[in-house]
């Protein structure tokens, strides 16, 4: 009796501890929302006014700000430098690491967690230091941003791409490719890159939400980037603000479930392969 | 993965000594992580090296380098104090939560939603969250209402609470804080097998002492090391705290002030402050590296 007791209010405490949790995690979202559909003075946000007035006026009247566009296409533009300048650098180097340069790993792997130890505020502190005196052309480029977005984002998109070199057996992937008379650029192409796909667009992912958030180094150098324009436009309209916030969580939201579903495919379709290939009877030469 | 690394280890070393004449030097294939290293060198060493630089020349020299943390004191023990909290707290919450979703059955998206939406919300931070939390617990906040009319206590009413002062960061903190225990401990509740629970059951034990003997020394490293991590992490945010309070007395903020040329300081001031922040970073960073070897050792493989 006491066993059945036991087992049927064991779960109690856990799922508590999960209720409330959720409670904490999606309250802010629930009141952001409300906040930014709701055409309602701030102050009269009660139960009374609960269905009164919603539309999507608020999302839309940042449209209309002189700074909103060019601020967004800012961004957009560092994010796709950064992941470009990120991929040409980690992929020939994880690939060097794990083809040639084993034992180099745990060296490599505590470089990538050093920018860990810099804060984006001492970073911003490091570049006007040391950039402005030694190189204002760089310090003054609206791409100035570009190489410290891609150290910020180093601990994720090198764990990323390195993963996936551990979950597929590279070396014999290159040396079959090579076997059959493929040249280097063939086997990176053919061979390597369709292989790490799901962990080279999840660092590309990554690193754009990096990018899309990061305010404190922007607004250090005096950049006008989205998260800058965020914060000034809040400074400037408060409800506004709250609804580009909004906008910004479904923005991210939606740029990770297209990343989730973009690998799941990928994954899947990569199993079913291996399964395809594993029942097919050996090709006879 | 150590198997493999092991067989290409060796692997490598056959292949080197199979070549008896001309060895190749041994820093040949180092010259492969040229662009990497110089990369990092430009862009992270350089400019932790003109931080150090611009805190040590000029108006700065080692008196007024200690000087600093003596000026700004209270900075740094804002800034402490709110790590230690929200990493406590993190640990504390992390846990829990990640023990109570390792170990739900029933609905079974549970786990991966947990473990999805932890990965988002321990990167969020900054400017949106604060806005996030304006909206729930500001002064108009629905939170602050709802709390104010459900259980007739008025938040802004007390003395502890307001969004923009210390309680009100914790509170702000927790949504990436314990978001990034979960990740942390995470895999290692996953290392508790059942059967050591069922093992100290059946010597007698009670739910108590499996924790105290088994689960607590297994889910220590962990909990030490994520407490470490959240430690850094909450200590090296700017964003968020200078959008919920522009005058917050921090150090990232009091960093913020001198770079943008506050009168009443030494130029060096804020490169000072830079460093003793990656001093302390530092400090919890390598003893996050140190445990987490320590943690790997549970981990169900």
């Amino acid at each position: 009796m006491s066993q059945v007791g036991r087992h049927r209010f064991a779960r109690l405490g856990p799922n508590l501890v999960l209720i409330g949790a959720a409670i904490f995690f999606i309250a802010p979202i629930l009141s952001t929302a409300r906040q930014a559909l709701q055409k309602v003075p701030m102050p009269l946000f009660t139960w009374g006014t609960l269905f009164d007035k919603w539309s999507l006026a608020g999302l839309t009247a940042v449209f209309d700000e002189d700074l909103f566009w060019p601020a967004l296409w800012l961004t957009l533009k560092l994010a796709i430098a950064t992941v470009l300048i990120t991929l040409t650098l980690l992929v020939p180097t994880a690939l060097y690491v794990h083809l040639r340069l084993p034992r180099a790993r745990p060296l490599v792997e505590f470089l990538t967690v050093l920018p860990y130890v810099v804060p984006p505020i001492a970073l911003a502190a490091g570049v006007a230091a040391f950039y402005r005196a030694n190189a204002r052309w760089l310090f003054s480029s609206q791409w100035a941003l570009v190489p410290f977005y891609v150290i910020m984002a180093l601990p994720f998109t090198y764990r990323s791409i390195d993963a996936g070199l551990n979950a597929i057996d590279v070396r014999t992937l290159v040396d079959a490719s090579r076997n059959l008379g493929a040249g280097w650029l063939t086997t990176l192409r053919r061979v390597l890159l369709p292989n790490l796909a799901s962990s080279i667009l999840s660092a590309s992912f990554l690193t754009t939400t990096v990018v899309l958030g990061e305010f404190t180094i922007a607004v250090t150098l005096n950049k006008q980037t989205f998260p800058v324009f965020s914060f000034q436009y809040f400074g400037r309209n408060p409800q506004g603000g709250i609804a580009l916030a909004l906008l910004t969580l479904l923005g991210t939201t939606a740029l990770l479930a297209v990343l989730s579903l973009l690998t799941r495919t990928k994954a899947q379709r990569a199993a079913r392969q291996k399964i395809r290939m594993a029942a097919a009877p050996l090709p006879i030469p | 993965m150590t198997v493999t690394d092991i067989a290409t280890t060796i692997d490598g070393d056959r292949a080197a000594s199979a070549v008896p004449v001309a060895r190749r030097p041994a820093l040949r294939p180092w010259a492969g992580l040229l662009p990497f290293g110089a990369f990092l060198f430009l862009f992270l060493l350089l400019p932790t090296y003109g931080i150090v630089e611009k805190a040590f020349t000029g108006d700065g020299s080692p008196e007024t380098f200690f000087q600093t943390f003596q000026d700004e004191r209270k900075a740094f023990v804002g800034s402490v104090k709110v790590s230690l909290v929200t990493a406590a707290l993190g640990v504390v919450f992390g846990t829990a939560i990640a023990y109570a979703a390792a170990t739900a059955t029933r609905p079974r998206w549970l786990r991966s939603v947990v473990s999805a939406f932890s990965g988002v919300a321990a990167n969020m931070g900054g400017v949106v969250l604060a806005f996030l939390f304006f909206t729930l617990l500001g002064r108009q906040g629905l939170g602050t209402k709802i709390v104010r009319e459900g259980l007739g206590y008025d938040l802004y009413k007390t003395d502890w609470f307001d969004i923009t002062s210390f309680w009100g960061w914790v509170t702000v903190y927790m949504y990436f804080q314990i978001p990034l225990m979960v990740l942390i401990t995470l895999p290692a509740v996953d290392g508790l097998r059942p059967a050591w629970r069922e093992a100290s059951a059946n010597l007698g034990g009670t739910t108590w002492t499996y924790w105290r003997r088994v689960g607590l020394p297994v889910l220590a490293p962990s909990m030490l090391g994520g407490f470490l991590l959240m430690f850094a992490n909450a200590f090296s945010a700017y964003a968020t705290v200078y959008a919920l309070n522009n005058q917050a007395n921090v150090v990232p903020v009091k960093i913020s002030f001198g770079l943008s040329g506050d009168v009443g300081v030494r130029s060096s001031t804020p490169y000072a402050l830079a460093t003793w922040m990656i001093i302390v970073i530092a400090l919890a960073m390598g003893g996050y590296l140190l445990l987490r070897k320590r943690a790997e050792r549970w981990h169900a493989s």
